[in-house]
């Protein structure tokens, strides 16, 4: 028997489906769509690439970051099983907004891991861009300006502290790339240039990628806005700063779209004799820490490195791809240098030098990330998962990596805050 | 904690807030402070803390500018602030809102603080707030937030 790690089986993804990350409301491919919809595409991209069909899967995991808000639910997997024809198999919801999606391949990969069930899908959905119109089909969706969702988000935070106390919020967007900044000693302007040295790098994956939210890279804006080039637009008028760091360009594109995988044992997935390579997923590292606790997102994300570097016994040199929740922007510099990913002191460099697109010698986020490629909440984590599975199998179309990379490293974050650090590798 | 000596915790926190008084737990196994207060001792995973009334003063250790993004208007119309990282004499840290006196001091506080490497000092600063117990109600609740302010402002 195959056995990676400490779980008592191994596990592998099998299959992957994503649907576009757009407004929904905008196309009319997809207006109208519903959470069953969207969840039930995904489902079936995931279920048909594995070569099965939904009366192979025997659980399933629903995550969506705030279904109550945005999907009118509180009993979400209930609502979505019919639409892909698994009714009455077992599932479960779970919710940690922004870090849902890694959870989602945790605990699939549990259920697996530890014997319970051999086939189970996970997938996540959130209709973001949109709210539905409360006591009418869930096809009617209304706008979601942000005067009704910035009052949404410090209910991520703890009610008896961290949400009263109000720091919570304001500390979270620039602390750690702040006390990276004077850690080396670098200007304001420098990590001002690193940032957007960022956003040119995954806007221009993110704009070659049909799923992707953005379909213009900072040059097309340029031109359009008679400005010189792009860095000129990131620079400008139009892209103000909005914290002491951040750009409106640093900050996640809010938009609709779900996204699933199916995992099974390896033994079994070699087995079936896929038409496409085996993805194993060697572990997670988890950790939590509430959003007030100083240091949330650095202390979290050293705690899962950590923790998946010792389960696993992989080292940072063995990395061919990064991916990272980076619905605020700078946590692809820092969190690329926790992960080991790239020298101390370098990421900054790194990304003004473009080194960080899916043609670069250290890539991140090859689809764009949250900031590009849109931010579906609690769907985004597992559409991350589906980009590393895609690229590890060859498959990632225009934007795939000249080295088909071997072995991925996600760093999950969200929800006020829950980290996950989750290794893959092609197995071979 | 345990059941038979149940309180509510947060609420006699507030209660304290209140009256001008920072409430910790001291852990009484381990002697670290729990801050904010909670039942177990997340230093050593001590199941047993008990009450203590900590000086309200500390260091600070961390410091972010807000931009449009993350301003607060009704905090804003106290004083110029920033939020920070304090390190409280007793030892325990939490983020704050902290409030600086003049709005050239939030611009020059991380130059200060992080290449000077100046000891820069802290104390408790409650604020009052009162809000509606539901969206229209005419019913208000009046409860104090813990915020910290610079020493200096105070000198």
């Amino acid at each position: 028997m195959v056995k990676l790690g400490k779980q008592a089986r191994s596990v592998s993804i099998v299959g992957v489906g994503c649907t576009p990350f757009k407004n929904f409301e905008d196309h009319p491919q997809t207006k109208g769509m519903s959470e069953g919809d969207a969840f039930g595409y995904a489902a079936l991209e995931a279920i048909a690439d594995a070569g099965l069909e939904p009366r192979d899967i025997q659980y399933f995991y629903h995550g969506a970051a705030n279904p109550f808000m945005i999907g009118d639910s509180l009993t979400p997997n209930m609502q979505v099983a019919d639409w892909f024809g698994v009714r009455g198999i077992g599932s479960v919801h779970h919710s940690e907004a922004c870090c849902t999606g890694y959870v989602a391949l945790q605990e699939a990969v549990q259920a697996v891991a530890c014997g319970t069930y051999d086939v189970v899908l996970s997938g996540a959905v959130d209709l973001a861009a949109s709210l539905p119109v409360v006591d009418a089909p869930g096809c009617f969706r209304r706008d979601f300006p942000l005067s009704e969702m910035l009052p949404s988000i410090p209910k991520v935070y703890d009610r008896a502290y961290g949400r009263p106390f109000d720091s919570a919020f304001g500390i979270s967007f620039d602390n750690w790339i702040n006390k990276y900044r004077w850690d080396y000693d670098l200007t304001a302007e420098q990590i001002d240039d690193a940032l957007n040295g960022v956003s040119k790098s995954l806007r221009r994956d993110a704009v070659l990628n049909p799923l992707a939210f953005s379909t213009k890279d900072f040059d097309q804006l340029a031109a359009e806005n008679n400005l010189p080039d792009a860095d000129a637009y990131l620079k400008g008028f139009g892209n103000p700063k909005v914290t002491q760091y951040l750009r409106v360009t640093g900050f996640e594109i809010k938009c609709d779209g779900a996204a699933a995988i199916v995992v099974m044992p390896t033994d079994m997935a070699i087995a079936r004799g896929l038409d496409h390579k085996v993805i194993d997923v060697l572990g997670t590292g988890a950790a939590a820490y509430e959003g007030a606790t100083p240091d949330n997102e650095y202390n979290g994300t050293r705690d899962g490195v950590e923790q998946v570097y010792e389960l696993t016994g992989v080292s940072p040199d063995e990395l061919d791809l990064l991916f990272v929740n980076d619905f605020f922007l700078a946590g692809d510099i820092v969190a690329a240098e926790e992960v080991g990913y790239i020298p101390r002191g370098e990421a900054w460099q790194y990304a003004i030098d473009g080194r960080m697109g899916f043609d670069g010698d250290r890539p991140i986020n090859t689809h764009g990330g949250r900031c590009n490629f849109g931010h579906a909440h609690g769907a985004s984590g597992v559409a991350d998962i589906v980009e590393a599975v895609r690229q590890m199998r060859g498959e990632a179309g225009a934007t795939q990596m000249p080295k088909v990379p071997q072995t991925t490293f996600l760093r999950g974050f969200g929800g006020g805050q829950n980290i996950r650090c989750q290794i893959l590798r092609t197995h071979d | 904690m345990l059941l038979e000596d149940m309180e509510p915790i947060a609420k006699r926190f507030y209660d304290g807030v209140a009256e001008g008084k920072l409430l910790g737990r001291r852990c009484t196994e381990c002697g670290a402070i729990e801050f904010p207060p909670h039942l177990g001792c997340n230093a050593c995973g001590y199941h047993q803390t008990e009450w203590v009334e900590l000086s309200g003063h500390g260091t600070l250790e961390s410091f972010v500018v807000p931009g449009i993004q993350n301003d607060k208007p009704y905090l804003k119309a106290v004083a110029p602030y920033g939020y920070g990282k304090v390190r409280l004499d007793e030892g325990a840290e939490y983020s704050f809102v902290v409030f600086c006196g003049k709005k050239k001091v939030v611009k020059g506080l991380q130059e200060r603080l992080y290449k000077g490497h100046e000891s820069i000092g802290v104390h408790f600063r409650p604020i009052k707030r009162v809000v509606p117990q539901k969206e229209g109600s005419d019913v208000m609740v009046e409860w104090w937030q813990p915020c910290f302010e610079l020493d200096e402002v105070a000198e």
